[in-house]
């Protein structure tokens, strides 16, 4: 415990849609000494590189770019003067809420706040993450690495272009290098069917007639001091690649849009628990973790497909804070779990209390049509088709919650095939 | 002689591969194999004039920030994408400017602008 450190109301740390919206959620409940911890040199985090459409649809019900998305809330963080500590990388979060900092202005900083929300988000797989063989020349780079270069720095990482996933950011940088000049030669999917939105299949990949190469993988990398080519291969159904199935493309570089993961090492330290299936904090309702006093919201829990629900949820987690600094009452963590049955992959919030209202977020495992989500026997939502890119949101009602019986302690949620439809 | 055409609707998830037979004057003289209602609107207009907002950046006159992101105000037909890009190749953004700041107007006669979304400062003021 360090003497010096800064008292304050709620701590934030990371700066992208999710801090901000938990910090200004904190302030407008009322929470005194907001401060918003940031790594980097400015507010936004990864939206001032996402310069593509179709942000804040649901949130604002407006088609919004990235960096506009990101100032609405910039602005907001301004007018509520909420302290920003920017150039500031927060390196340990003690069991009993100390965060410890450094900071190149101020050297080592420590902050004793009444409550922290979590919002780092998330980062993405890279090479080593696949274990994809070959040499190791340059040319290789993750699909957002790829992105800051083009959107942001003004470079364009290379002419002829291979992506590995067709995750959104991957069909996103397909078309962005595609108008940038450069060749894509192919994306390689894995999987029997595009891992990102159906509007950026359309708009991105099949508007520009990019090669897109289903059950396959890049089996091999070739090339000295640059990427040369990789080698591609067809997989079979238990994904691993075909014999005799190999073809070499040549390319001077490899994107990878291979999946992105929750950035919790200063959750583990702090004593916080993870889903493993989420890789996330396990969250109640009020998304605070196991830890008291700490929240958490965004892709910091678990990946989210849009922007809109990593807002939803941040807002949550920052209005939870600030009742939680200010003791106005207690915020108990809800005792009820919620279980994914077949079909389903992951719940969040994984708890839940059954007194009140509450959106629960989920993907499915599979892809499938004509199913019904049920949540226990208390709810029920036909759906005409289920992907696992695309997340499943629906709210239950403390009316249907108070059918549970007393004393239930856990919730199965499946999604089950619908009988008697094609 | 009437042709075929398939349209992936992005209405939803579903995403159908929906056929639509034209005639000769491309007038849509069936429409198949679309779930819904919305599919076959959305295919007919996506055959009529596909539209889509070009989101793209210019280089400018700035040292912190050498990019200024762009979008175009509205959706232009998916056939100038390419040639847009050309157009603004050549712009070298003068700061100080604002979010929503018109960069190219008109731009090759589609009705849309090109407009800045986000601010461009003059070098020595911080960045927000």
């Amino acid at each position: 415990m360090n003497l010096n450190a800064q008292k304050v109301g709620v701590a934030v740390i990371g700066a992208g849609p999710a801090g901000m919206a938990a910090a200004i959620k904190a302030k407008e409940a009322g929470a005194k000494d907001v401060v918003i911890i940031e790594r980097s040199e400015e507010l936004g985090g990864l939206l001032h590189q996402c310069i593509h459409n179709g942000f804040g649809l649901l949130y604002f019900n407006e088609d919004l770019t990235g960096p506009e998305y990101a100032v609405r809330f910039i602005e907001r963080v301004k007018e509520l003067k909420i302290r920003t500590q920017l150039e500031t990388m927060v390196i340990k979060i003690s069991q009993d809420r100390d965060i410890m900092a450094v900071s190149s202005k101020q050297g080592y900083i420590t902050f004793k706040p009444k409550a922290i929300v979590l919002t780092m988000g998330c980062r993405e797989r890279s090479r080593g993450a696949i274990n994809i063989p070959g040499t190791r020349p340059a040319g290789i780079f993750t699909a957002g690495t790829a992105q800051r270069f083009v959107n942001v720095e003004g470079f364009v990482p290379g002419k002829k272009i291979v992506i590995l996933g067709s995750g959104d950011i991957g069909m996103i940088m397909a078309r962005r290098l595609t108008l940038e000049g450069a060749e894509v030669k192919a994306v390689v999917e894995i999987l029997p069917y595009v891992g990102g939105l159906i509007r950026n299949e359309v708009q991105c990949i099949h508007d520009f007639d990019i090669p897109l190469l289903l059950e396959s993988t890049v089996t091999h990398i070739h090339g000295e001091q640059r990427v040369e080519a990789v080698t591609v291969a067809r997989v079979d159904r238990d994904r691993n690649p075909i014999a005799g199935s190999e073809r070499k493309i040549e390319c001077d570089t490899l994107l990878l849009s291979v999946g992105l993961i929750p950035e919790n090492e200063l959750s583990l330290m702090a004593g916080v628990e993870l889903d493993p299936v989420t890789g996330g904090p396990v969250v109640d309702e009020n998304m605070q973790t196991n830890v008291h006093g700490i929240f958490a919201g965004g892709n910091v829990v678990h990946v989210n497909d849009l922007v809109d629900n990593v807002t939803w949820e941040s807002d949550l987690a920052g209005a939870s804070a600030a009742r939680f600094a200010l003791e106005v009452k207690p915020v108990g963590r809800g005792k009820i779990a919620l279980k994914p049955g077949r079909g389903i992959r992951y719940i969040v919030p994984q708890l839940i209390s059954g007194l009140r209202d509450v959106t629960l977020y989920m993907r499915v495992r599979e892809p499938e049509q004509n199913v019904r989500i049920n949540v226990g026997d208390i709810m029920s939502r036909s759906l005409r088709v289920v992907k696992p890119s695309v997340m499943i949101k629906l709210t239950l009602s403390a009316e249907q919650l108070k059918k549970l019986e007393k004393g239930t302690r856990e919730i199965m949620v499946e999604c089950e095939k619908r009988k008697g439809k094609k | 002689m009437p042709r075929e055409e398939k349209i992936v609707c992005i209405d939803c998830p579903l995403g159908c591969l929906v056929k639509l037979t034209l005639d000769d004057k491309d007038k849509v003289i069936d429409v198949a194999d679309n779930k819904c209602k919305k599919g076959e609107e959305f295919a007919v207009e996506e055959i009529r004039n596909p539209v889509r907002v070009l989101t793209t950046t210019v280089l400018t006159q700035q040292s912190i920030q050498p990019l200024l992101p762009m979008k175009t105000n509205k959706p232009i037909n998916k056939k100038m994408l390419r040639q847009s890009m050309l157009v603004l190749a050549k712009v070298r953004a003068k700061p100080p400017i604002k979010m929503g700041d018109v960069i190219v107007s008109n731009l090759l006669d589609t009705g849309a602008d090109v407009v800045a979304t986000r601010d461009l400062l003059i070098d020595h003021e911080k960045k927000s």
